[in-house]
């Protein structure tokens, strides 16, 4: 077969050419398999190459629809890029794990001393075993956190390590991430993946699982409470949707049952830290922190940072509130400090270091810095604090004239570089067209701290090159991940992956610590759910009548201006049909089309549902799978139509017919399986005041004036079929259209879900249940107000009332309660937004008065 | 010498402002020669949380918030203060060169030196550059005494830069004071410490008050003084000592230290974030008043 080895008898050459010169994780130098991969190899064999790359597709699938992406900063489409995982995985041996985690304890316990003395008694710089101008260059020794410390021994919480198998054989660590690791979401995600797409393999390779380091992570956020916390509330601090690795904050903040903010949905109030709940504000303890560190604190960090809490480092100082990892801890990532690694190992532990750092010159001393320059073609080039516009240079990869140039820029600031041994790393076997190659790969680790030591996860994120050759591996130029399985010498119990939430978490989802933001945007995934519902059923019957080609002479035709301007009132596409310009309202074709699908057009259904999935994805930690899947479904939509331009009606048909039902999921999921807390609330609410506001429009743009009576019947049955209640309305008053029954089914009668007296008792009832602060104030709250006389004036209106043509062929009463509707729901959003939603404008920095 | 200062910050905003979370280094520090008898804030509206302390500098740092509703917050500080006279006195052409004083700064591991050597950095606002180094060039001739060096580039850059509060603000790079050879005082003590540092040599940024004496039988004017800013420079057998390139003078006992750090950055009077408020105004006025000895 191809691709894949006998395992005797075959060279390996024919199946897997190395030849790179590196070491290979799966063969030996002489081409035999390492006994550790044996059983891959031949489960591999039995599969057959072309079930492993379905396989591959499947498990590229399931992560699609658990929406695991990663965004590429730059990128103009602006899209998330899908994460790519390779369905081999790296193997690693028991024997050799065993060197590799304590090798990896003893490196976070030297970093950990070595942060608590940068923050604290600064020995090692006094000692004469840092330099300072190692450290005090370092945009991320933050002065303003010195001599602040947490609680317990470890200031370093969560730490990862790059990894590579150097030409030494043994594993290096290449990287240190000190301040927000990333990464031990996505292994994670890649380990549900692999366990669902190659279940038998997984369980008889008797792997190492994960779960409980996540286990751990959380006891070790529970330890470093602040004192007197009982049940400490963990935050997930997040930059936002915008932020490359967002899915992973939302991913892990659902995982560990904690709530997922953003900067403004903290506050800093006499001393403590807050959460802006909609139940009001609730102290939070410990934050679980995404954003950079110099970000977290405009007041004493950088002035300019919309990401962060003013005033947050007082609260740390006193504290109040414990950050992990703590602010100013990015300044051990470091590619610097490598190099003086092993001489605070000597002074710490008394001991070299058992995981080599890869070879590091800081050019901050003479002889270092020499060196560097003399050697420069053949070294990697970084700088010792890495941002978002450094990158490592490659000397081999500059010309004369551009080694001439790094020359002078090291000179000038030398403290600033490194020079590093560019050392060919080993290489994985990963899976491409046809069969197994081998490409360099980077492991990185995780570890968290506990009072007795660190617990390293057994396993990783694993990142290969794209292609065979490639030496840099990194997620912004595009890397395949794999899975990582640590191969145990015995099968061990199975944990489930799923935790379960404590009592105490079940109890605060439910008494409302929903942070107001995710209020908000669950409200406006309620509207745009239901506008872009509207919208297509509009569209839709619109449609269907022009499919026929009906002559656009006839009587018949004109009744269908109406609902061309039905469908620029519904939309606010306006002026479209509403417009100056009769002759698009007998060639609507384009029109039509661009309200559909031009996506730079406000109120488009494109626009529409583009607003869904963004307001959807930042509350990405509320959804369901399930839910996501569908909202995976959307995004897939929005991707495949976004070059449509004049599709044939037909096409165009079918397209609205799918994404009804998708839409329709998206609502009976939410029916079915979300809790009705706070969340759900806000989201109904929004999709009921939304499904009022298209149906009053609807109704004004068509019934206010009397038409032709012939004209009126094909109008109710579009605005029926619109409505979905055309059966409905046949079951009741069979083929008869007649505006009056019409008024009844639609506006007044409370058993339809979708007749405007519905909506209204609904959000009668949901304004009572708002949550409010208890102040003892007993009055109607505004929107309680609003809400009651919206549903009252329609109780008590009269049908025939309604239907009368009050003269000049008009509808009034029909007219003036729409309009009153229209304003009182109006108004209710309103209330509604500026009482729970965030309203406040972003924080200034005040200006500073000048020295003269 | 004792004084009385008085410095009130006073913003008035468009809009009302919500809440303000504020930091001030307003608090005049303790040094070798000044002793702060007493100092206050005075806070309008009141915080409703309010702390001292110290700052990786030394410096106190006063932390407060407010959150009542206001559109004019005023902060007052009101310190006196003591100079004692200086014991030393300094002989310009005599001391260490200074490049054994650069050699010794990056050599040395004391814990003064190791202190000191923190101020040879590029920071924020003042990164060494070879336009400073050329700059500096003329007043570094080899072999000469650092005391003297340092007096002699504060003469130049007060005969060479125009006092020019128009011309720049506070985010006008050090190279446009350059090029165009105009600032104040703020631009010129950074320029200094700049052209210090690229020579290798650590000067540090320091804030504070200065007595102007009024004209004979003219009466001091009320708030006619100013917020001032000088530097320091690290010279190992004597420490810091302080030059003012606005004045060219070396202080004696008018200078009233408030703060110190890298730079400008470091020692902001008051720093604020607020929310709401929309534009506002600032309207800063110093006294000091000298209390005789």
């Amino acid at each position: 077969m191809n691709g894949l080895p006998e395992m005797r008898g075959e060279a390996s050459a024919q199946w897997y050419p190395l030849g790179t010169g590196a070491h290979d994780e799966m063969l030996h130098d002489d081409g035999k398999v390492r006994p550790h991969w044996e059983y891959m190899i031949r489960a591999l064999r039995t599969l057959g190459m072309e079930e492993l790359e379905r396989r591959g597709a499947e498990a590229a699938k399931l992560l699609r629809e658990n929406g695991v992406s990663y965004n590429v900063y730059g990128d103009p489409a602006g899209q998330t890029r899908p994460w790519q995982l390779d369905p081999v995985p790296l193997l690693v041996s028991s024997e050799e794990w065993g060197l590799i985690e304590s090798g990896l304890q003893e490196r976070a316990e030297l970093l950990n001393l070595i942060l608590a003395d940068i923050y604290g008694p600064r020995e090692l710089i006094r000692k004469g075993l840092l330099p300072i101008e190692l450290i005090y260059n370092h945009g991320g020794f933050l002065r303003a956190c010195d001599q602040i410390a947490l609680r317990g021994k470890h200031q370093l919480v969560i730490y990862a390590a790059d990894l590579a198998r150097g030409p030494d054989e043994r594993m290096w660590v290449i990287g240190d991430r000190t301040q927000a690791p990333s990464g031990a979401g996505y292994a994670l995600e890649n380990r549900v993946a692999m366990t669902r797409v190659l279940p038998s393999l997984f369980r008889d390779s008797h792997v190492h699982r994960l779960a409980l380091f996540f286990q751990s992570l959380r006891a070790s956020l529970n330890a470093i409470a602040p004192p007197g916390a009982e049940k400490p509330r963990v935050v997930v601090l997040t930059p936002g949707p915008l932020n490359e690795t967002f899915f992973e904050h939302a991913y892990l903040a659902s995982y560990l049952g904690y709530s997922l903010v953003q900067g403004d949905d903290l506050t800093v109030r006499d001393g403590y830290l807050w959460l802006k709940s909609l139940g009001g504000l609730e102290r939070v303890d410990v934050v679980l922190r995404r954003v950079d560190d110099d970000f977290c604190d405009p007041l004493e960090l950088r002035e300019d940072s919309q990401l962060g809490v003013p005033g947050l480092l007082e609260v740390v100082r006193r504290g109040n509130v414990a950050i992990a990892n703590p602010l100013g801890s990015s300044v051990l990532e470091n590619p610097g400090l490598m190099a003086f690694l092993p001489g605070i190992a000597e002074h710490f532990l008394g001991r070299p270091l058992r995981l080599p750092s890869a070879a590091t010159w800081w050019c901050g001393q003479p002889k270092e810095l020499d060196y560097v320059l003399t050697n420069l073609e053949r070294l990697v080039i970084k700088p010792i604090h890495r941002s978002a516009n450094t990158r490592p240079i490659f000397g081999h990869l500059l010309s004369q004239q551009e080694l001439a140039d790094w020359r002078d820029r090291i000179r000038a600031h030398p403290a600033f570089y490194v020079g590093q041994e560019q050392e060919e790393f080993s290489t994985v076997p990963s899976l491409a067209p046809g069969g197994l190659e081998p490409r360099h790969a980077v492991l990185r680790s995780f570890l968290v701290a506990r009072a007795d030591g660190y617990v390293v996860m057994p396993g990783g994120l694993t990142r290969s090159a794209p292609q065979k050759g490639d030496i840099l591996v990194s997620n912004q130029t595009g890397s395949i991940s794999k899975d990582t399985w640590v191969l145990a010498s015995e099968p061990e119990k199975p944990v489930n992956l799923v935790m379960k939430p404590s009592p105490e978490q079940v109890a605060a989802s439910l008494s409302g610590a929903l942070p107001s933001r995710a209020a908000g945007n669950l409200f406006w995934v309620g509207r745009y759910a239901e506008r872009a519902e509207g919208t297509i059923r509009l569209l839709r019957s619109t449609i269907r009548k022009l499919y026929g080609d009906p002559d656009r002479s006839s009587s018949e035709y004109a009744s269908l201006y109406c609902l061309l301007r039905a469908v620029t009132q519904l939309t606010g596409t306006q002026p479209g049909f509403l417009g100056e310009d009769t002759a698009l309202l007998r060639e609507p074709e384009p029109e039509l089309l661009s309200v559909a699908f031009d996506a730079t057009r406000v109120g488009s259904l494109t626009n529409t549902l583009r607003c869904l999935v963004q307001a959807g994805y930042a509350v990405r930690d509320l959804w369901s799978s399930d839910t996501w899947r569908v909202m995976d479904e959307l995004e897939g939509y929005l991707f495949s139509t976004r070059h449509l331009t004049s599709p044939p009606l037909g096409q165009v048909l079918d397209i609205m017919d799918q994404l009804i039902t998708t839409l329709s999921a998206f609502s009976g999921l939410i029916m079915e399986s979300m809790m009705r807390g706070n969340g759900w609330l806000f989201l109904d609410m929004g999709r009921r005041l939304e499904r009022s506001s298209l149906q009053l429009s609807l109704l004004q743009a068509t019934l206010t004036r009397q038409q032709p009576e012939a004209m009126e019947t094909l109008l109710i049955e579009a605005l029926l079929d619109t409505s979905d209640n055309l059966i409905s309305y046949r079951q009741h008053y069979r083929n008869n259209m007649e505006v009056t029954a019409f008024l009844e089914l639609l506006l007044l009668d409370e058993n339809n879900p979708r007749s405007l007296s519905y909506q209204t008792a609904r959000l009668q009832e949901y304004a009572n249940r708002l949550p409010r602060e208890n102040t003892g104030d007993r009055r109607l709250s505004l929107e309680q107000r609003l809400a009651l006389d919206a549903a009252t004036t329609l109780r008590l209106s009269s049908l025939d009332d309604l239907s009368a043509i009050t003269g000049a062929g008009v509808r009034q009463n029909l007219d003036q309660l729409l309009s009153h509707l229209s304003q009182q729901l109006g108004l209710m959003s309103d209330a509604i937004t500026a009482a729970y939603f965030r309203h406040e404008s972003a924080p200034q920095p005040l200006a500073s008065h000048r020295k003269v | 010498m004792r004084y009385r200062v008085i410095h009130k910050t006073e913003y008035v905003y468009s809009e009302f402002v919500g809440l303000s979370y504020n930091e001030a280094r307003l608090l005049p520090r303790n040094t070798g020669t000044q002793h702060c008898q007493r100092t206050q804030l005075q806070i309008e509206p009141l915080p409703t949380d309010y702390r001292e302390r110290e700052d990786f500098f030394g410096n106190r740092v006063a932390y407060f918030s407010l959150r009542e509703p206001h559109q004019r917050f005023v902060v007052t500080a009101s310190s006196e203060v003591e100079i004692m006279p200086q014991g030393r006195q300094l002989n310009l052409s005599c001391g260490t060169d200074w490049e054994a004083v650069q050699l010794s700064l990056h050599q040395a591991h004391d814990p003064q030196t190791l202190d000191a050597r923190q101020y040879a950095l590029s920071s924020p606002f003042v990164a060494a550059n070879t336009e400073l180094a050329n700059y500096a060039q003329t007043s570094f001739p080899p072999g000469r005494p650092l005391l003297e060096a340092v007096h002699d580039l504060m003469g130049r850059i007060h005969r060479d830069f125009t006092y020019d509060p128009g011309f720049t603000d506070l985010a006008t790079p050090l190279a446009t004071v350059l090029a165009h050879r105009r600032g104040v005082c703020q631009d010129f003590a950074h320029l200094a410490i700049g052209c210090l540092r690229a020579q290798g040599l650590a000067a540090r940024y320091v804030s504070g008050y200065l007595e102007t004496l009024p004209p004979p039988g003219a009466a001091k004017l009320v708030g006619a003084d100013a917020s001032h800013a000088w530097f320091s420079v690290y010279i190992p057998e004597l420490g810091w000592v302080d030059f003012d390139p606005t004045n060219n003078q070396i202080p004696v006992d008018q200078h009233i230290v408030v703060a110190w750090g890298r730079d400008y950055g470091d020692v902001t009077p008051l720093k604020g974030v607020i929310f709401g408020g929309g534009e506002h105004e600032l309207i800063v006025s110093v006294d000091v008043q000298n209390l005789g000895y």
